[in-house]
């Protein structure tokens, strides 16, 4: 990759992160969760992707490392909520 | 075969393979911290007001900087692998040191942080923060243990960094043999990735 | 990889045990970096903790013997279901079989001279010694052995004052042993497979290997972390699991679970693969449903991830929860029936050949079905509320980890030994040594079915008059079964010395270990191998007996 596309990303990076700074400061109410980690999510998925180079990898097992941790968070921590939500 | 010296076998070295074992170990890590972010979110869940209380004492501004100086520092990173595979041992090495240096910066800073809050009697079992609400106790409880185990990575990542950097300038690294830099960047690119979330999840609570 | 410098010298002709590398002795062995002698150091402390395991719970059916106190205190009694609990589960049972078996033979079996990071490899072998060695100082420092039972449940995890924290560091450091184990195996399996050995191809062990290998990645590291928070608790007070301080008990028990349930899985997916491996080789058949048995590990590893509230029916998580979680208990029986069919289904109408490995096949079948049956009435809300925390629930266990992983582990003894030593053992004795095993367990275990049924509870120092006959039974019981044990074990010993030399395919196998001599030279191969069929292909093999 040349230097240029890196600092490209990394331009991407600082201005989420502005983006969810300046977002802190407004009333989102319940969204405020979702929005916060999609902003989060978006920055990871950019050096995922661009730093760590998993867009060029061809193998299928890389694509799939990720998504799959993901997935299996999610399930562990939506059972949990089962238990949490409706005690 | 001579019977005296033996028989060396041929030096085998699979790049996506050890690229593979990193990935696998990175996936380990998620989870390691995954079962934080279990507990963070039962926990967030529970006590939102108390939690948005006490994430206002944290200082945003460190902890901002704090994220500009990772991220930045995974560029370092990216261009010093970059660097050296396109035959730029002298930038991959600079670019290197300077992923240290941010590494320590943020190390410097969280410490501060750190002390700053200690001192204005605000760590687990403190007396001052027992007084407070419960909710607000477990923030602060959390907050110590994840930003700690982070702070720990850092650490390790310096020191892996510093161990590359010897190897590179002993040339033990170098154009066509890479992998150990990439992968220690990959390392390096987690730590990285775990501060994204945990700055908005502590800092940045509404 | 092997890199320059490393000097294993290769002499074809010679085996492994003969071939010196760089060091001699003791080093030889300690410091290699042969995934096969890995294997055998692996053997031989897995088989030490496992009768340290054994001489605890002999004790403990002592004790249990009458009522009332018989030859130690009620604390004691505590340390020793404890210890029994963490030696037999962390550096027995979840490691024996990947460690063992899947260090000897997971290369060979896809045409690999190594796995992928042979030093990674002798890494987790010392992380293994060194974290069995933690756990054996905190017996006898800081306060005693942990009282807590293996669980190690908040808030008395937090408060008791014996050797808590150095105890599970000791697990902890076991639990980084078991992932760089599991990415090892994986990494090996996706880039060191012979030309030829395609997925389809490979034997059905090394599906079940690869299989738990990812459970071991993914979920070991959660409760690496839930032990590190006894530890920031016990010393620093952070309040996690804390009420007083808003912390929850029953999130420890959701995060323990997390790890503890689909290590059930790490436990017996690799035995299933050993019966899987065998059964064909004594039916003189190919396995009905090849696909069907290496999908439906990916599928127990996958739904038995789903299912830990389980364990936690009666401890105050939400109703929601309870019935959420029975519902994916049953689904996960689901994968593991389709297994016990298909075996069923290959040995039907097999050429049936009564040897040691498959009779350990056929007793795993049976205990495991026993087992499994009774964790679908368990895993029922109404009689869980009855059965939680009585004996029913170690009679459940023991029946699915010994009777299951326990004879998975004892037929790959039998199936591989010859491969392993050069060596054969004498059969005939191992037929008694299992009939004898085989009694003494369904005494022991059956009586405590029958306990927990009753409502015996468990852990529990002392009882009432009325439960005396059963435990006098299940006492008789552990006696018989650990006769056998020592006839079984003592037969393999001797046949380490004395054993009539084996030749390289004593069974009639065609996964590639068969087709190398026994024991096998350094780099397994002289010439890596081109595959053409697959793990089943009895008719074009070489037995040259």
């Amino acid at each position: 990759m040349k230097y240029r596309a890196y600092i490209l990303v990394w331009a991407g990076l600082i201005i989420l992160t502005g983006v969810t700074f300046s977002l802190a400061g407004f009333h989102l109410g319940g969204w405020a969760v979702l929005i916060a980690l999609s902003i989060a999510g978006t920055k990871s998925g950019l050096v995922l992707n661009y730093f760590m180079h998993l867009k060029s990898e061809k193998e299928l097992i890389f694509k799939i490392a990720i998504p799959l941790v993901l997935a299996v968070l999610l399930v562990f921590i939506s059972l949990t909520f089962s238990d949490v939500v409706f005690r | 075969m001579d019977e005296a010296k033996g028989f060396v076998p041929e030096e085998v070295r699979d790049y996506t393979g050890a690229k593979l074992g990193m990935w696998l170990f990175i996936l380990s890590e998620l989870l390691l911290f995954g079962g934080m972010f279990i507990l963070y979110s039962a926990y967030r869940y529970k006590n939102p007001v108390d939690f948005h209380h006490a994430s206002e004492e944290l200082d945003v501004i460190l902890g901002t900087l704090n994220t500009i100086i990772l991220l930045t520092s995974s560029l370092t990173m990216a261009i010093s692998v970059s660097a050296l595979q396109a035959g730029r041992s002298r930038l991959s090495a600079f670019l290197l040191m300077a992923t240290i240096a941010f590494g320590l910066l943020f190390l410097l800073n969280k410490g501060i942080e750190w002390t700053t809050k200690i001192d204005h009697g605000i760590y687990p079992n403190s007396p001052t923060l027992l007084t407070r609400a419960k909710g607000e106790i477990l923030f602060f409880g959390l907050y110590y243990v994840m930003t700690g185990l982070h702070g720990l990575h850092v650490l390790i990542g310096v020191g892996v960094l510093s161990v590359m950097l010897f190897f590179l300038l002993k040339e033990k690294i170098t154009q066509s043999h890479f992998a150990g830099l990439e992968n220690s960047g990959l390392y390096w690119h987690l730590v990285d990735i775990i501060w994204i979330f945990l700055y908005p999840l502590f800092y940045l609570i509404t | 990889m092997m890199s320059t410098g490393e000097t294993q010298s290769i002499r074809p002709g010679i085996s492994f045990y003969e071939d010196q590398g760089r060091y001699r002795g003791v080093l030889a062995w300690i410091l290699t970096l042969d995934h096969k002698r890995i294997g055998l150091l692996y053997l031989i402390f897995v088989i030490a903790f496992f009768f340290s395991g054994v001489v605890l719970g002999f004790f403990m059916r002592l004790e249990m013997i009458a009522p009332g106190g018989a030859i130690m205190k009620p604390q004691t009694y505590n340390s020793l279901f404890t210890l029994h609990g963490i030696i037999m589960i962390f550096l027995v049972v979840i490691p024996a079989i990947p460690t063992i078996f899947g260090n000897f033979f997971l290369p060979i079996q896809i045409g690999a001279r190594d796995v992928a990071f042979p030093r990674i490899n002798l890494l987790s072998w010392w992380l293994y010694i060194s974290g069995a060695t933690i756990v054996a100082i905190s017996v006898f420092t800081g306060g005693g052995p942990p009282d807590t039972g293996w669980t190690f449940y908040a808030p008395y995890s937090l408060r008791t004052t014996v050797n808590v924290p150095l105890a599970v560091f000791g697990v902890f450091i076991l639990g980084m042993s078991s992932i760089l184990t599991g990415l090892n195996f994986v990494t090996t399996t996706h880039r060191l497979r012979a030309p030829g050995m395609t997925w389809n191809r490979l034997p059905l062990f090394v599906w079940a290997i690869y299989s738990t290998s990812w459970v071991q990645i993914l979920v070991t590291p959660v409760i690496g972390i839930t032990l590190v928070l006894i530890i920031m608790e016990r010393f620093f007070g952070v309040g996690v699991f804390d009420p007083a301080k808003g912390g929850d008990p029953i999130l420890y028990q959701h995060l323990f679970w997390i790890y503890s349930h689909p290590a059930t899985y790490i436990m017996i997916l690799p035995a299933m693969g050993i019966v899987s491996d065998v059964v064909p080789v004594f039916a003189r058949k190919k396995i009905f449903g090849y696909m069907a048995i290496a999908i439906s590990g990916i599928a127990i590893a996958a739904v038995g991830s789903l299912v830990w509230g389980h364990h936690m029916f009666v401890s105050g998580q939400s109703d929601f929860a309870d019935l959420l979680f029975s519902l994916l208990t049953f689904l996960v029986a689901v994968p593991s029936a389709i297994k016990v069919f298909n075996w069923v289904a290959t040995l039907h109408k097999g050429s049936i050949v009564l040897e040691p490995p498959l009779l350990f096949c056929l007793g795993f079948i049976f205990l495991f079905s026993i087992g499994g049956l009774t964790g679908l009435i368990q895993g029922s809300l109404a009689p869980n509320m009855h059965l939680h925390d009585t004996y029913w629930i170690p009679g459940h266990f023991h029946y699915i980890i010994f009777g299951g992983m326990g004879f998975g582990l004892f037929a790959g003894f039998h199936y591989w030994f010859p491969k392993m030593f050069g060596r054969m053992y004498n059969r005939k004795r191992v037929k008694w040594a299992w009939l004898i095993i085989l009694i003494g367990f369904n005494i022991f275990y059956f009586s405590m079915l029958l306990l927990g049924w009753e409502g015996m509870p468990r852990r529990y120092y002392d009882y009432l008059p009325q439960f005396r006959t059963l435990h006098l039974t299940a006492t008789f019981g552990s006696w018989v079964l650990i006769a056998g044990l020592i006839l079984m074990f003592g037969n393999l010993f001797h046949a380490l010395f004395k054993g009539e030399k084996a030749g390289d395919n004593p069974w009639g196998g065609a996964t590639l270990e068969w087709q190398i001599p026994s024991p096998p030279p350094t780099e397994n191969f002289e010439k890596i191998p081109i595959v053409k069929g697959g793990p089943h292909d009895f008719k074009e093999l070489n037995t040259n007996g």
